[in-house]
């Protein structure tokens, strides 16, 4: 056990000290912030109908609470998820694996960082509810129980499975890298619907807790319900929600001993993965793939299996018995390095076409036969689907690349690249030709869709296409630039496309959705001006991380 | 050529890595050495523009590096200690790459390259993925890249880390060759990495310059310090406490050992010429001189 919790502790540490643990912290702020509005605006995250509770602890609590299980599970998984790779990447898990440490002590340490960190921005969480209860003056009465009650009961489960789930991926390894970002993204959001029904398994997100207690409380005030429906998310109503008094979420047996058994089923979750870890043994893991630095690597190529012995001289031995074989004569040694020197004198000359192409390679090489299988089955469908459903063809399209995309701007820094990169001249051509492939990529992928607006002379079409292809890749640049890694343009990218699939006019950037056959969205125009601001963003980026290099 | 000038290095938390270096660096191999922790890295990402220093100059050929660091890239070569690469392209994409970022033409690009895989040994592999690399091919192809374009300044931070034993040696013997027109500096903390190759020896400790002097010079500095007897094992290790002891060798009557003392440690020493490696554990374990002084040993 001691072993467990200073294994859990340290990874905790490593982790909250990096920025990017105080950009969660703020987001945790941000948070609060939206689940107790001004009483005044109309922005809420949580309502019956037009209704809200009047800002108690109670009802601070119980709506933030919600809120953090809603956002911890979809979001915290990203904030949580890579702890396994990256004691790959340092190493450490070298150094673990060669402790009497067990699989099952190893996950379970890791379980319970994840669940450390995930609280520790639930614990801001509350602690803005707090000041946020006060700041808005509804109730001045501080209720320490009321309040915290449900980050106990409702949003401490949910970070369990959060932290488990986030296990299962970094073990598994077609899902550790980008490709988990995005199932998650699929998984997380159904199951984050479906928590919130009536009856959902082991309580789901608590969400019917809270609404069978605030339905309670509002018939008891003889408030008129009319039908109305409780929702957590954020929404814009038309006027200001009325409100009524919750005197708090009662917490019954059946409560907790459903919440307990979701916390116990998270415990078991988290240790499963014991059964095909590997322990960092390259042998039975695909890590020996990922890019090594180049010199922690054993030393120069293969030689003969030479053993020093006592008296200096090297034996070989045989492979099969074990037994030392006869020395035969020495070999020449194979290795030829560092004989003669270049003569050719290199001279500078044009470079932007071969740049372009060095980073289409890195763009590309990744992609499995797998993928493109998949980009030509989307092309096809592309060409056969009737015109008026190519924006939605589109759509498919230019979601497929997003892994290849998330490697703009981040791809050099992910594989260590950088510290070559950093000593070269021209800061500019470089990012320039990275952004150009992504064009390509969009280009390429969006290539049947064009080929149908473009025949069914559909101008709209076409320029919100040169929008999208532009937009991508310029928003992969700049947030792979500013996050020097892929998951924020993963997250943030299929956040947008979500909302686009919904609908959502003002986030079309590909001309998806329309009205009366017309663009919903915004003009073409503005997203070719923002992709120029994102490009612009990238630039900046890079170029003030060589100034104060 | 190479001018640093006050160079320091503070880092976050105030970790003073770099203190104060001064030194002027023209043709020639230079080995940077010092125990781990002394701040050659740090200073060597200074020199090569990834790190700007906290305070200081570096100059190359009088223009200022750390306002524009164009210039020098533009004619230099770096090996870091740790480097990664694009696992999915193949050694010669790889370099064809770097190549377009050095911003050299094709034509030359590709018969350059052609060569340095060959002075590399790495003809026949380069049309595999770099993820199938061991780690000493890896170490290969980052030194294929320093010397993409011919540097002027090339820098290499630890460069024989994961190179064979044959290698290794053939290796500074191809730096001593190429530092005939051109500055190389190469940092270790292995003596033997330099001690037959290098024209000029630096030595930093705790962030400072130690000393900045030809290999000669150094072990004239060490004459008359280094003194070698046949002791008892049991002795060995109150001798440690008294002296600074460079090397101790089993023998079939005690251990010989070799140690640093301004006079004649004990009865039945002798005095033998120093090494490198007896003038380098002097040097460091000596208090550090006054910055005037340090300049002022160069030859």
């Amino acid at each position: 056990m001691r072993v467990l919790v200073a294994l859990a502790v340290a990874d905790f540490r490593e982790r909250t000290r990096r920025l990017a643990y105080a950009v969660v912290l703020l987001a945790a702020v941000g948070l609060a912030w939206l689940a107790v509005p001004d009483p005044e605006g109309r922005w809420v995250i949580m309502n019956i109908g037009t209704y809200r509770g009047v800002y108690t602890s109670a009802y601070v609590g119980a709506v933030t609470a919600l809120a953090g299980a809603l956002w911890f599970l979809i979001g915290g998984f990203y904030v949580v998820r890579g702890a396994i790779p990256r004691d790959e990447q340092t190493r450490v898990g070298h150094l673990l694996a060669t402790t009497p440490l067990s699989r099952t002590g190893y996950l379970a340490g890791k379980f319970l960082s994840n669940l450390m960190v995930l609280a520790s921005m639930t614990a801001v969480l509350a602690v803005t509810a707090v000041v946020l209860q006060l700041l808005r003056g509804e109730s001045r009465t501080l209720n320490p129980v009321d309040l915290v009650a449900p980050f106990v009961v409702l949003t401490f489960p949910v970070l369990a499975i959060t932290s488990a789930a986030a296990l299962w991926f970094d073990t598994t390894s077609r899902l550790r890298a980008g490709l988990g970002n995005i199932i998650w993204f699929f998984v997380a959001l159904p199951a984050a619907t479906a928590a919130q029904v009536t009856h959902a398994p082991l309580g789901g997100l608590g969400t019917s807790y809270v609404a069978d207690s605030m339905y309670a409380a509002m018939t008891a005030q003889g408030l008129a319900l009319d039908g109305a429906e409780f929702s957590v998310g954020l929404m814009y109503l038309d006027h200001p929600p009325t409100t009524f008094h919750w005197p708090g979420l009662e917490i019954t047996g059946g409560m907790l001993l459903e919440r307990m058994g979701m916390v116990l089923l998270a415990c078991v979750l988290a240790l499963v993965p014991a059964a095909w870890f590997g322990r960092f043994d390259p042998a039975r893991t695909r890590y020996q793939e990922a890019a090594q630095p180049a010199s922690s690597s054993p030393a120069g190529a293969a030689g003969p299996a030479g053993l020093p012995t006592p008296g200096g001289s090297p034996v070989l031995i045989d492979p099969g018995t074990g037994l030392a074989l006869d020395m035969p004569q020495q070999a020449p040694s194979q290795s030829a390095s560092f004989q003669g020197r270049p003569r050719t004198v290199p001279v500078p000359g044009w470079r932007t076409g071969r740049l372009i192409t060095g980073e289409l390679r890195i763009l590309l090489k990744s992609a499995s036969p797998w993928w493109w299988a998949g980009a030509a089955t989307i092309a096809v469908t592309g060409l056969a689907v009737p015109v008026d459903n190519v924006p939605g063809a589109l759509l498919a399209a230019w979601i497929w690349p997003i892994l290849l995309w998330s490697r703009l701007g981040a791809q050099r820094v992910v594989d260590g690249v950088d510290t070559l990169l950093d000593a070269y001249p021209g800061v500019r051509p470089q990012l320039v030709a990275e952004w150009m492939a992504g064009v390509v990529l969009s280009m390429l992928t969006g290539a049947a869709p064009l080929l149908r607006f473009l025949i069914a002379q559909d101008g709209a079409g076409v320029a919100a296409w040169l929008g999208g292809a532009l937009v991508i890749p310029s928003l992969a640049l700049a947030l792979g630039a500013l996050s020097r890694g892929p998951r924020l343009f993963q997250i943030a990218y299929l956040s947008v496309w979500y909302l686009v699939v919904n609908g959502i006019a003002a986030f079309d950037y590909l001309g998806a959705v329309r009205h009366d056959g017309r663009l919903a969205g915004p003009h073409p125009l503005i997203i070719i001006s923002l992709a120029g601001v994102l490009l612009a963003g990238a630039l900046l980026i890079r170029t003030l991380r060589h100034v104060y290099r | 050529m190479l001018e640093l000038l006050g160079v320091t290095k503070v880092y976050r938390g105030g970790k003073r890595a770099v203190d104060e270096v001064t030194m002027r660096l023209g043709t020639g191999l230079v080995g940077l050495l010092g125990p781990n922790g002394a701040g050659k890295s740090s200073l060597m990402r200074i020199t090569a523009t990834i790190t700007r220093p906290t305070s200081g100059r570096l100059l190359f050929e009088g223009a200022d590096v750390v306002a524009a660091p164009n210039r020098l890239r533009r004619v230099l070569g770096y090996l870091p200690q740790d480097f990664g690469v694009y696992p999915h392209l193949t050694g010669r994409e790889f370099l064809t790459y770097l190549a377009a970022v050095k911003g050299l033409s094709a034509s030359s690009a590709r018969r350059r390259i052609d060569e340095l895989l060959a002075l590399v040994n790495l003809t026949e592999a380069a049309k595999r993925p770099l993820r199938t690399y061991s780690g000493g091919m890896l170490r290969r192809v980052g030194i294929a890249q320093a010397l993409l374009n011919d540097p002027r300044v090339l820098i290499v931070d630890e460069p024989t880390a994961g190179l064979d034993p044959e290698e290794r040696i053939r290796f500074r013997d191809l730096l001593s060759d190429l530092a005939g027109d051109r500055l190389v500096l190469l940092s270790t903390h292995i003596v033997s990495d330099i001690e037959s190759v290098a024209t000029e020896i630096a030595i930093l400790a705790r962030g400072r310059l130690y000393c900045h002097t030809t290999p000669e010079g150094l072990l004239e500095s060490t004459r008359g310090w280094v003194w070698q007897a046949e002791v008892n094992v049991n002795d060995i290790a109150e001798l440690r406490t008294r002296f600074r002891v460079s090397r101790a060798m089993r023998t079939a009557s005690g251990v010989r050992v070799r140690l640093l003392s301004p006079t004649p440690p004990f009865p039945g020493a002798v005095p033998v010429p120093p090494d490198l490696e007896d003038a380098y554990l002097k040097v460091i374990h000596a208090p550090h001189p006054h910055a005037a002084a340090t300049e002022g040993v160069r030859r």
